[in-house]
């Protein structure tokens, strides 16, 4: 009898739970009784990753076995002003540090992207238009295309011998006369030419701008010259062609660059600038010596009277600028920027034991906008980047004025942002300046030094970048209240977990996961940019909590500093450095386009009964025992119950139940009871999740003395039933409202089940026209 | 400045890195209380000002940042012209109810009015929303109704989407 009793009362308690499974359990065989794989949103990404191996360890650092190539370049550049094209002869080193001996190379030549015979502009489809612009027309079926691809003039071994090499779009294959083995080294030529974009035109990412009021151009010039393609462990080597959204992967390795261009022109570029004496004037070198040393302030190089008074001109002499990589110094690609026009000014800046220049170029056109922001812009991306991952390595970080660019090289970047011809501008040209300047600077740490993949994963360096650039946008407005001012904060367009519903609730055939390639994905700029970024900050503030986040994204920016990561070593990383299991988390946000939406559903009221429920009842009369075979229980009742009586309201249960009265006697002192304070109200909540991503509940709970109790329960509340899950909540004081996520911390899509009562909440629409009702 | 903007080039592929896109999202939303259609309309600031002075000239905003003072009058315009309801082969005039900032958006207030949607079977809606400035424009269009929900991607060679209520 003893026995029996037992279990009835163990299998009891451990159930309300159980019921509850039964019943779901009996009712689901009616609908299915198949098998089924784990199904589990907490089950590990076993499936979804490559299996470590010793050159990518399971802990997301490189493995005992991790190699990467290298490329060195020595190249002669000219820049022809007059008819706007670019010569170029270099020599490409190439080491073959793979354990693997190659039968070729791959060499990319990304400006073919703009020659004639381009495939680039057919890989979209189209229909026929209703009407056209006489312009748009014209250049669609009219005029000849401009022809901006390479012209190689030959491709030669160290020799001098013609090199063998298959060109496929933008792709060109050398082709080996024998396999360069595994640890040895080539070198080869190239000789080469290509005519140079109008950048604002055709929105390239590299070109001119034509000034005609002066009729001096301002080129930007980057991914000009045949680049080695990648060879890895992962991707064998990275030849997928260069469609135009998908950007670089590219080898580390050493820079020597001449490049010669009108002697009235100012040329900054990637690397150390090895004859500054020759390209500078005496009182430029002056001032340059004031700014090594000048940690406030910018000091300027070359004023806007000095730039104006070239723009008159032009130069028919050239000058040579000699740029070399500082020896050690990993550089993965080079950029240069040439003009007349140009005005430039430089800050010293300490960054840990470093000292870096950040300099600025711009024209006139850019003023004073540029004089006022852009170098406080360049300073403080230097400040919180390196807080976030290492000490910015390189001497310098220059922001060059162009517009409409936003594009970045190593130590240098293009940049957006205008002022109008009379000088003046609005808040929103000097905040997309400011937000252009940080982003763009701030990949020198994603992807030029953390040096991901850029053409088959967009999100690794944009989403990365677009979060720390959150971050220092928003130490940037603390650093500089008065540049914000009204603003409390830097008015940040990404990164806010609210700002990403917009495109997390969006139409799903026009959404796709983070994991896709940018040339196949929807709305890059979401895609890429926002949703990882705000991905990343909602891991931060809200599931991990900053301290142990910015561990784990330090370790992985030092691990994979110089190095080639991948989207697992980051994944893995995050986890290793800091024991939160997160595959919940990148299963949801990365490799699924689900979103978050959780509620409330109901809240169910009970009080502690001296009798037993129907339930109980039914439940006690099938197992043939009597309360009087069990051990002392405690009930409660329900407001719609048999056993509930308005009586039961605000009583403390040892008042009403003699059971627990008896237990608090015989097992607490008197002392004990004196102090204890009972809960007199008793909820049971149940809580839903229509949104396919589990996230942490975050709950506010407010009581009728207006207190408010928050709580929240891990993601993992998730784990054994994905729709929904109850919680029993006891409390001396009644409750009077739940809100869920009250913060917006979550990107929930639907915010009008997220509070109990439910509000009848006036929709945005009848807010606005309230509003303008009322004027 | 911004007088050479040329709409679509062929060979525009390439995105830079804080690259723009061409996109605007309405919402359409049969209120029942009202029986009205409630519609809102996202449309990028710069597209919205590189629009209004290509088409009437309108410097939009003063350099200042302040609104020029007749951009409301404009917008309704444009709206006016480009994107259009029809409720059972009709076309119908909504008013222009005004417009809120949010950040880069321009959040512009639509509303039409005894809707009568109980004796109405179909709805046709067509948005051309900025495909007069770019080729690669995309107008995304959410319609909600009763419990219902249908999208669409209008783009310039198709810009109208027509369902059954």
């Amino acid at each position: 009898m003893r026995i029996t009793k037992y279990c009835v009362v163990s299998v009891f308690f451990l159930s309300s739970g159980l019921f509850f499974a039964q019943e779901a359990g009996e009712n689901a065989q009616e609908v299915s009784s198949k098998g089924h794989y784990n199904q589990s949103k907490f089950r590990q990404l076993y499936e979804e990753f490559s299996t470590p191996n010793t050159y990518r360890s399971a802990s997301g650092a490189p493995g005992p076995d991790y190699y990467q190539q290298q490329a060195d370049y020595d190249m002669d550049i000219t820049l022809d002003d007059k008819n706007a094209r670019i010569y170029g002869e270099g020599t490409i080193t190439y080491f073959n540090n793979s354990p693997e001996d190659l039968e070729f190379l791959w060499v990319q030549l990304d400006q073919n992207v703009r020659a004639k015979d381009s495939k680039s502009p057919l890989r979209n489809g189209n229909g026929v238009n209703m009407a056209y612009m006489a312009g748009s027309f014209a250049q669609t079926f009219i005029t000849e295309p401009f022809d901006g691809g390479f012209n190689i003039d030959w491709v030669k071994d160290s020799f001098g011998k013609p090199l063998s090499n298959t060109i496929n779009q933008t792709m060109m294959r050398i082709n080996l006369p024998t396999p360069l083995k595994s640890g040895e080294n080539i070198s080869f030529s190239i000789k080469w030419w290509y005519n140079i974009p109008d950048h604002t035109v055709n929105r390239a990412r590299s070109g001119y701008e034509y000034f005609a009021k002066d009729g001096n151009r301002a080129y930007v010039i980057a991914q000009f010259f045949p680049r080695m393609a990648v060879y890895s462990d992962v991707e064998g080597w990275q030849n997928h062609q260069f469609w135009g959204s998908g950007e670089f992967a590219l080898t580390f390795g050493n820079y020597k660059v001449n490049i010669t261009v009108p002697a009235d022109h100012f040329v900054e570029a990637t690397g150390v600038l090895k004859n500054r004496k020759e390209v500078y004037s005496k009182e430029m070198m002056k001032r340059y010596a004031q700014a090594k040393k000048s940690y406030e302030s910018p000091v300027i190089i070359v004023t806007q009277e000095e730039a104006e008074a070239k723009e008159a001109g032009f130069a028919e002499n050239t000058k040579t600028w000699s740029f070399e990589t500082a020896p050690g110094q990993m550089v993965r690609d080079f950029g240069f920027t040439s003009s007349r026009k140009f005005i430039c000014d430089m800050q010293a800046v300490k960054v840990g034991n470093n000292d870096v220049m950040a300099v600025s170029v711009y024209p006139k056109e850019g003023n004073p906008l540029w004089e006022e922001y852009s170098t406080k812009a360049v300073v403080q991306t230097l400040h919180t980047y390196s807080k976030h991952t290492f000490d910015y390595p390189y001497h310098k970080a220059i922001s060059v004025h162009a517009k409409n660019q936003g594009m970045e090289y190593p130590m240098i970047c293009w940049n957006y942002g205008r002022p109008n011809e009379d000088g003046t501008y609005s808040d929103r040209t000097k905040y997309g300046m400011i937000s252009v300047i940080i982003h763009e600077v701030g990949h020198n740490y994603f992807p030029m030094i953390v040096n991901s993949d850029e053409r088959q994963w967009g999100w690794m360096d944009e989403g990365l970048d677009t979060f720390m650039q959150y971050l220092t946008e928003q130490a940037f407005g603390k650093t500089y209240p008065d540049a914000v001012a009204p603003n409390e904060n830097y008015p940040s367009r990404r990164g806010a977990a609210a700002k990403i519903v917009p495109y997390m609730a969006g139409d799903q055939s026009a959404i796709a996961p983070i994991m896709s390639n940018p040339e196949n994905v929807y709305q890059l700029g979401p895609n890429a940019y926002g949703k990882p970024a705000t991905a990343l900050n909602i891991l931060r503030e809200t599931v991990m909590g900053p301290e142990l986040f910015d561990h784990a994204f330090k370790t992985y920016a030092q691990r994979w500093m110089f190095k080639h990561p991948t989207p697992e070593d980051f994944f893995r990383t995050m986890e290793d450095a800091s024991a939160v299991d997160l595959d919940w988390y990148w299963r949801g946000w990365f490799y699924t386009t689900d979103y978050v939406d959780i509620g409330v559903k109901g809240v169910k009221k009970y009080y502690v009964s001296s009798q037993a429920s129907k339930e109980m009842q039914e439940y006690m009369e099938a197992r043939g025992v009597t309360e009087a075979d069990l051990p002392p229980l405690v009930y409660l009742a329900s407001e719609d119950s048999a056993n509930y009586s308005e009586d039961l309201k605000g009583k403390a249960p040892s008042d009403i139940s003699q059971n627990l009265k008896e237990f608090m006697m015989d097992n607490m002192t008197e002392e004990e009871r004196a102090q204890v304070k009972e809960p007199k109200y008793f909820y049971e909540v149940t809580f839903d999740k229509p949104g396919g991503i589990p996230m942490p509940l975050i709950v506010e709970y407010t009581y009728a003395d207006g207190s408010k109790e928050n709580i929240t329960y891990p993601p993992e509340i998730w784990r054994k039933n994905d729709d929904e899950v109850k919680r029993v909540l006891s409390s001396q004081k009644e409750l009077v409202g739940i809100a869920i996520d009250p913060k917006l911390e979550t990107a929930d899509i639907d915010t009008s089940n997220n509070a109990w009562p439910k509000k009848e909440e006036q929709s945005d629409f009848d807010k606005f026209k309230e509003k303008v009702k009322g004027k | 400045m911004k007088k050479i903007l040329f709409a679509v080039v062929l060979l525009t592929m390439s995105f830079t890195a804080a690259h723009k896109f061409y996109l605007s999202v309405t919402n359409i939303t049969y209120s029942e209380k009202d029986d009205a259609l409630q519609i809102t309309v996202r449309i990028f600031v710069d597209d919205l000002e590189d629009v209004l002075y290509e088409r009437y000239g309108l410097e939009a905003y003063q350099s200042t940042g302040a609104e020029t003072k007749p951009l409301d009058a404009y917008i309704e315009r444009y709206l006016r012209k480009k994107l259009a309801i029809q409720l059972d082969g009709q076309t119908m005039t909504y008013s222009f109810l005004g417009k809120a900032y949010e950040e880069d958006v321009v959040l512009c207030y639509l509303e039409l009015t005894d809707v009568g949607m109980e004796q109405l079977s179909t709805m046709e809606i067509r948005n051309e929303l900025l495909t007069d400035l770019y080729d690669e424009q995309k107008n995304l269009v959410h319609v909600k109704w009763k419990g219902k929900k249908r999208s669409f991607i209008m783009i310039k060679s198709n810009a109208k989407g027509m369902l059954n209520l």
